[in-house]
């Protein structure tokens, strides 16, 4: 049989398969249309692993890839979201990695030592004098101060709305910041440490005796404290852990332990994300309510609880997930 | 495809379920860097319209709730974008569709919806402030063409192209047709003679008539010598009839393909045709050999 011939022949259903592709979702086809449609993908292929043999011209091999590599494309799709998978995921390995994970062990350190010598030099005044006002811009301290100067006593709900949209938008941001700057290295410890003296001069300031602020501030920040900051310190630890990735690899090349490091740094992302997302509400509608003091303590203690028992019973190594250190 | 493995090339194969192999071209940064600018036009416009919408239904409503949802708005367009398009559309955001490229993984399988946010995650940390063309620099060190965010989430960017389907090349000049007839029949053609073949006579239309002399010599010459054929038939011709034996001709249709190539040859009118013209910029004159094999245009003078 001589290639005209074949060509001829086998023309018409490679057009037919083109226009097929060209539809733009195959979810859109019937269940006749959809084996119609293998059935002519499996002869493309079939056509292309013969070429050699057919003798066919290098024109048409090549036009023959292009055609077998786009109906694979539309064939085979992208996998969605499996919600199941990604529950069990974070109720089951997130926590157990978190727990033996020595990043995340190490950025716990680092975070809260810049924190607590940040508010120790914002408190005394002896040992830094004006440190607060030198971290902390001096529209945003007047900002605070004018937020806190009235004991909270309930807002608006559009104003409670609008922060706690806005609180998503800029506490999220700044982990994502970390946890993607982390990969290299030294930005992620950097904007870390930026964060955690800025919170911990603000803390150190308001704790003043002499700041009459700093009694309403503690009130706001008690409910929502406990979810963000711990939050924060998942999301630098996650990406001080990809950026360990590449300097450490191990027994894996450079490019297969940033793989193997990202798919398991993702889920612990996520349960970052979900955890600002939760200190967000409270801070938009909890913190600044007319509730007495004792029920923002009692929220503070419970998320306290719910993070420790995540942390550390769900996160207990039953199945001694190897962790690397 | 033998003659591929040891091109430096930006091409990818991949092995399907299936079980043949075909060929991916990998997309560098002057086809992703287009797709990134309509991305990131299309994320405002689109960002523009929400708002306007948005403020004249529920603003008037709740002026809070509308400035809210502005807010979470923004930041899952900011980090989200290309995460979610990319997990719904198969590996496609709106400027990779316009720009015909997609993403898969580093074996050519589809990607999952992880792998898809989290290389639009580390764009941030491609187009860090400090050094913005980090990610430029990570893509050109790579032989895959991955920036940081391909590389953690082990995906490439491959470009999805159509191409015309042009079969066999056709052959308008009859005295090759002619010539194919005076071929030995039992001559066979090797795989790589018929691919050389093929490359030649497809791109012959590019070459001028000197070019197609210098480049149709090498396999010409010998087989002239090996089929017998008088020295100084053109070499482009023979090669040509060689193509049309071995990809056209057809047996049934063989005897009428000469007939008509014959009355045709016999109708060729030097100044008019083009084609011919230029071919008779060489002509030798005809030594008895050749008077020999041409199809007599008057009966045979009987004695």
């Amino acid at each position: 049989m001589k290639v005209v011939e074949l060509l001829e022949r086998r023309r018409q259903n490679w057009q037919e398969l083109e226009r097929y592709c060209d539809r733009i979702s195959l979810s859109s086809l019937n269940t006749a249309e959809i084996s119609r449609f293998s059935a002519l993908y499996r002869a493309a292929c079939a056509d292309l692993a013969l070429s050699n043999s057919y003798q066919l011209p290098e024109n048409t091999v090549q036009y023959l890839h292009k055609l077998v590599g786009r109906a694979h494309n539309q064939l085979y799709r992208a996998k969605r979201f499996d919600l199941k998978a990604w529950g069990k995921m974070l109720l089951e390995e997130v926590p157990q990695r978190i727990f033996n994970d020595r990043c995340v062990q190490l950025m716990f350190v680092f975070f809260w030592g810049f924190f607590i010598l940040s508010a120790w030099l914002a408190y005394s005044k002896t040992a830094w004098p004006e440190f607060a006002e030198e971290m902390i811009p001096p529209q945003m301290l007047e900002q605070m101060q004018q937020n806190f100067r009235e004991p909270i006593d309930g807002r608006d709900g559009d104003t409670n709305l609008q922060m706690a949209a806005f609180y998503i938008r800029n506490n999220t941001g700044i982990g994502l910041q970390c946890f993607v700057w982390g990969l290299l290295v030294i930005p992620g410890l950097y904007i870390t440490a930026k964060n955690a003296v800025w919170l911990g001069a603000a803390f150190g300031y308001m704790a003043r005796p002499d700041v009459p602020q700093g009694e309403n501030f503690f009130h706001f920040v008690r409910a929502h404290g406990p979810f963000e900051l711990t939050a924060i310190v998942l999301a630098a630890g996650a990406g001080l852990r990809l950026g360990m990735a590449w300097i450490m690899p191990g027994q894996l090349s450079r490019g297969a332990s940033l793989q193997k490091n990202g798919a398991e740094m993702m889920p612990v992302m996520c349960a970052a994300m979900l955890m600002f997302l939760f200190a967000a509400i409270i801070e938009g509608f909890l913190s600044p309510s007319a509730a007495p003091l004792w029920v923002k303590s009692a929220v503070c203690l419970i998320s306290s609880g719910l993070i420790g028992f995540y942390f550390v019973v769900l996160g207990f190594p039953r199945r001694l997930l190897n962790a690397a250190r | 495809m033998a003659q591929r493995h040891a091109q430096i090339d930006s091409i990818i194969r991949v092995v399907t379920p299936e079980n043949i192999a075909f060929e991916y071209r990998l997309a560098g940064p002057f086809r992703r860097l287009p797709a990134l600018i309509i991305d990131w036009v299309i994320c405002a416009a689109a960002f523009f319209v929400f708002m306007i919408v948005v403020s004249f239904t529920i603003g008037l409503l709740s002026g809070g709730l509308a400035v809210a949802i502005f807010v979470v708005a923004s930041f899952v367009i900011q980090w989200f974008y290309g995460g979610l398009f990319e997990t719904f559309m198969n590996g496609q955001t709106p400027g990779k569709r316009l720009t015909g490229i997609r993403v898969l993984t580093t074996e050519g399988q589809p990607i999952n919806g992880m792998q898809a946010i989290m290389r639009n995650l580390f764009r941030g940390a491609d187009l860090f402030p400090g050094l913005p063309c980090l990610g430029l620099i990570v893509m050109t060190l790579n032989n895959r063409s991955q920036r940081l965010g391909d590389l953690v989430s082990g995906t490439i960017v491959v470009v999805e192209q159509n191409s015309w389907l042009t079969g066999v090349a056709r052959l308008e000049d009859p005295r090759a047709i002619q010539l194919a007839g005076y071929l030995p029949p039992n001559f066979i053609v090797s795989r790589p003679l018929a691919r050389a073949l093929a490359t030649y006579v497809e791109r012959r239309r590019f070459f001028s008539p000197l070019r197609r002399r210098e480049v149709a010599k090498h396999l010409g010459e010998p087989l002239l010598r090996q089929f017998g054929l008088p020295a100084d038939t053109s070499y482009d011709l023979l090669l040509c009839a060689l193509y049309y034996r071995t990809f056209i001709a057809d047996r049934g249709e063989d005897e009428k393909r000469l007939a008509e190539a014959t009355a045709a040859a016999a109708q060729v009118n030097p100044f008019s045709q083009p084609f011919a013209q230029v071919q008779m910029e060489y002509k030798p004159p005809p030594l008895p050999q050749e008077q020999m094999v041409t199809i007599p245009q008057s009966p045979t003078r009987q004695f």
